[in-house]
């Protein structure tokens, strides 16, 4: 079986959470800060599974499907927060959101 | 015979707790009944060890009884004993005798008081204390004994709680009783370090004369706190705040005669410190003289008589300070009555006066209450010691063995003469102001006379009894003539010294002399009024100011221990210790600021410090590796 190799793999999985970051750090909607976030964690994921695919070793692939789960819950948590901070007609902007100053 | 002791010592402690466990299930006129109950039954048992004593042979007269070993520890050990010998046996009679009557005269003189109970409760319990005190068979219970009657005189002076002034006398009186405790305490410890027991055998031991000395000053500074002698005399007029049998019982008749009995009943260590014995006898002519001048110019008809009661311990000490035992114990008998009978009929006075004690305010009494005139003479005589009242025979003694003590003695001897000078003057003073004249506007209005209920019954028949006794009770011993109780107590303490049949003619004559003098010139100047009392500005104010101990120890402890105390909050405690705990919490509150100020509350800063740091960590690894 050929195709790419392990590193273009490696370097589009580098990219998706580089993109993700990027976008955690600068978007100031929540929603969009949310996204950005699953990106992230696509990102880990592609990395997982091609180290398992070059390792020949399922482990990677359950960590995988682990996180997607994970990403599955953090998701539905995080949009019930930006609907309930609609509800409240809060603005939705991360950086107005700043009440656990010190 | 030692059941009799024992009855005598726990009666009036059954009393006690009978009234207190009791509380309203005893009414207030059962109290009284059961405390004087319980001073007579004493006053019974101390009649049978009496007896007891009697039919045994002059050596065998010392009998201990051992309740059990108190405290033991390696090679020392104390009981809980009771003794029964000539000397105590004499003290349980007067404590228990006396007692009882002045309990009895309680019963009417504290009629309608609110805390009647708790009264006779402390009254009891003072009874009880004084009995162990006298009867305590080692130093140990002595000394317990002797705290006791400090407790007992404290609550008793506190009584009326709600009166500022009695709470301030109860507090001076125990915190100077507790100095001569302390030092009587000190005086015991040397004891058992050096003889391993507290016996009072074991005074008459060889000691060398430093151990001596300082047992002997120990045991005397605890006497000379009780007793109220100079220098710590001050206590004593500032007790009259108590309830007038009070005065009468534990600052007049027992409890302030306690430190008499113990250089009597420590003779011995005394006598192996010849100039402690001294020393004794010198602060008792002082104080006798001191407190004779100030009772000059008291105003209130108790301080006077606490003055005198001051003055005539100051005779007792001279005695057995100067080996004088027998004659310093009878003294101390002979004042129990008749001092006793004065504060009584004082009381009848206040009590017939509406709490009124400024003898300013009274005067004309003679013609209102004949019979307490009469027993009020009677004491005032007994206590110049006019022939045949009961002062004449123990206080003339005393100053003839004055007289056969060298030249020292000389100077004893002229300040107890001049005492009894002053005696005369004061008492009679008091008498004149009191009883004569005629009856000033606050006694026309205020006066109300005894009525012959329970009230009247009590308060007039002890003050009877006691007067019959200050008559008669000298008779007992008139030396060099006869002597019993110089005969009864040589087993206990032998004197050392004995006066002459010239000495003790000389000393009585002018005694006697002396005494009448100064009754003249008060009647000169009191009782009929043919001269104005002369007014000498300087020694009134000093005589009024109490020779100013009072302010001296105020200047010399009492401010330097408040300014010490002020000045180490100021220097130590508010800058050191409250300060660093201020600035400790200060400085944790500052460094939370600090840190706090990395909590912006931005989103984006944590993420970006998580990302970076993640990014570090990533670098440290591949760099490291």
């Amino acid at each position: 079986m050929m195709g790419p190799g392990t590193a273009w793999y490696l370097a589009v999985a580098g990219f998706l959470f580089g993109t993700g970051a990027l976008g955690v750090l600068v978007r100031r909607n929540p929603l969009i800060v949310l996204l950005s976030l699953e990106i992230m964690l696509n990102g880990a994921n592609l990395a997982l599974i091609a180290f398992a695919r070059h390792l020949n070793n399922g482990d990677g692939q359950i960590f995988a499907l682990a996180v997607m789960a994970v990403a599955a819950s953090e998701v539905v948590v995080g949009l019930g927060l930006i609907v309930a901070l609609n509800r409240k007609r809060v603005p939705l902007d991360v950086d107005r959101l700043s009440s656990l100053r010190g | 015979m030692i059941y009799g002791a024992w009855i005598c010592l726990l009666s009036p402690l059954a009393a006690a707790g009978l009234i207190t466990l009791g509380g309203e299930r005893i009414s207030r006129r059962g109290a009284g009944y059961l405390a004087t109950l319980s001073c007579f039954v004493a006053f019974g048992g101390a009649l049978a060890s009496f007896v007891g004593l009697l039919g045994r042979s002059g050596g065998q007269r010392a009998v201990v009884s051992t309740a059990w070993t108190w405290i033991s520890g390696g090679s020392y050990r104390s009981g809980f004993e009771v003794m029964i010998d000539p000397l105590s046996v004499f003290m349980m009679l007067i404590v228990a005798g006396v007692g009882a009557l002045i309990v009895a005269y309680s019963i009417g003189y504290m009629d309608g008081d609110n805390e009647e109970r708790r009264y006779f409760a402390y009254m009891a319990l003072f009874v009880f204390s004084m009995l162990l005190l006298v009867q305590g068979g080692n130093l140990l219970i002595l000394l317990a004994g002797w705290g006791m009657v400090g407790l007992s005189s404290y609550l008793l002076i506190g009584f009326w709680h709600d009166r500022p002034s009695a709470i301030a006398a109860a507090k001076k009186a125990f915190i100077m009783n507790a100095i001569g405790d302390a030092t009587m305490a000190l005086a015991l410890f040397l004891l058992i370090k050096k003889a391993g027991s507290v016996e009072f055998g074991i005074l008459g031991g060889q000691y060398t004369s430093t151990v001596a000395t300082l047992v002997a000053l120990g045991l005397l500074g605890g006497a000379v706190a009780k007793s109220a002698q100079l220098p710590l005399q001050t206590w004593l007029p500032d007790a009259m705040e108590g309830p007038t049998p009070v005065s009468a019982l534990i600052h007049a008749a027992t409890m302030v005669t306690a430190g008499v009995y113990l250089i009597v009943r420590t003779h011995a260590i005394f006598e192996s410190a010849p100039h402690v014995a001294d020393l004794a006898a010198g602060l008792g002519a002082g104080t006798l003289v001191v407190a004779g001048l100030i009772a000059l110019v008291q105003v209130d008809i108790k301080r006077v008589i606490a003055y005198s009661t001051m003055s005539q311990i100051g005779y007792m000490f001279v005695g057995v300070g100067l080996g004088s035992y027998a004659n310093g114990m009878f003294h101390l008998m002979t004042h129990a009555f008749f001092k006793a009978l004065l504060f009584m009929a004082a009381g009848i006075v206040i009590h017939a006066l509406a709490d009124e004690q400024d003898v300013r305010k009274m005067g004309g009494l003679r013609q209102l209450m004949p019979r307490t005139y009469l027993a009020f003479l009677i004491g005032s005589l007994a206590l110049v010691g006019i022939f045949p009242f009961a002062g004449f025979f123990s206080k003339d003694s005393i100053l003839a063995a004055a007289l056969d003590h060298g030249a020292y003695g000389y100077v004893l001897w002229v300040a107890g003469l001049a005492g009894a000078f002053l005696t005369g003057l004061y008492s009679f003073r008091l008498l004149f102001l009191v009883f004569w004249g005629e009856p000033s506007p606050f006694v026309r209005e205020h006066f109300h006379a005894l009525k012959r209920d329970v009230v009247g019954v009590s308060l007039a028949v002890p003050v009877a009894i006691l007067a019959g006794l200050s008559v008669v009770g000298g008779w007992i011993q008139w030396a060099p003539l006869w002597h019993p109780i110089e005969t009864w107590l040589q087993t206990a303490a032998e004197p050392t010294v004995s006066p002459r049949s010239w000495q003790e003619a000389v000393s009585s004559a002018l005694a006697l002399l002396l005494g009448l003098g100064g009754i003249y010139l008060a009647w000169l100047f009191y009782g009929v009024r043919r001269f104005a009392v002369p007014r000498f500005a300087f020694a009134q104010r000093v005589l009024e100011h109490k020779f100013y101990f009072d302010e001296l120890y105020d200047a010399l402890f009492y401010r330097p221990t408040v300014w010490a105390a002020k000045s180490l909050y100021r220097w130590v405690e508010e800058p050191l210790i409250d300060e660093s705990s201020d600035s400790l919490g200060q400085d944790t509150r500052d460094l939370g600021r600090l840190v706090a100020r990395g909590q912006t509350g931005l989103l984006r800063t944590y993420a970006l410090a998580i990302a970076s740091s993640v990014a570090v960590l990533a670098i440290v690894f591949v760099a490291v590796r």
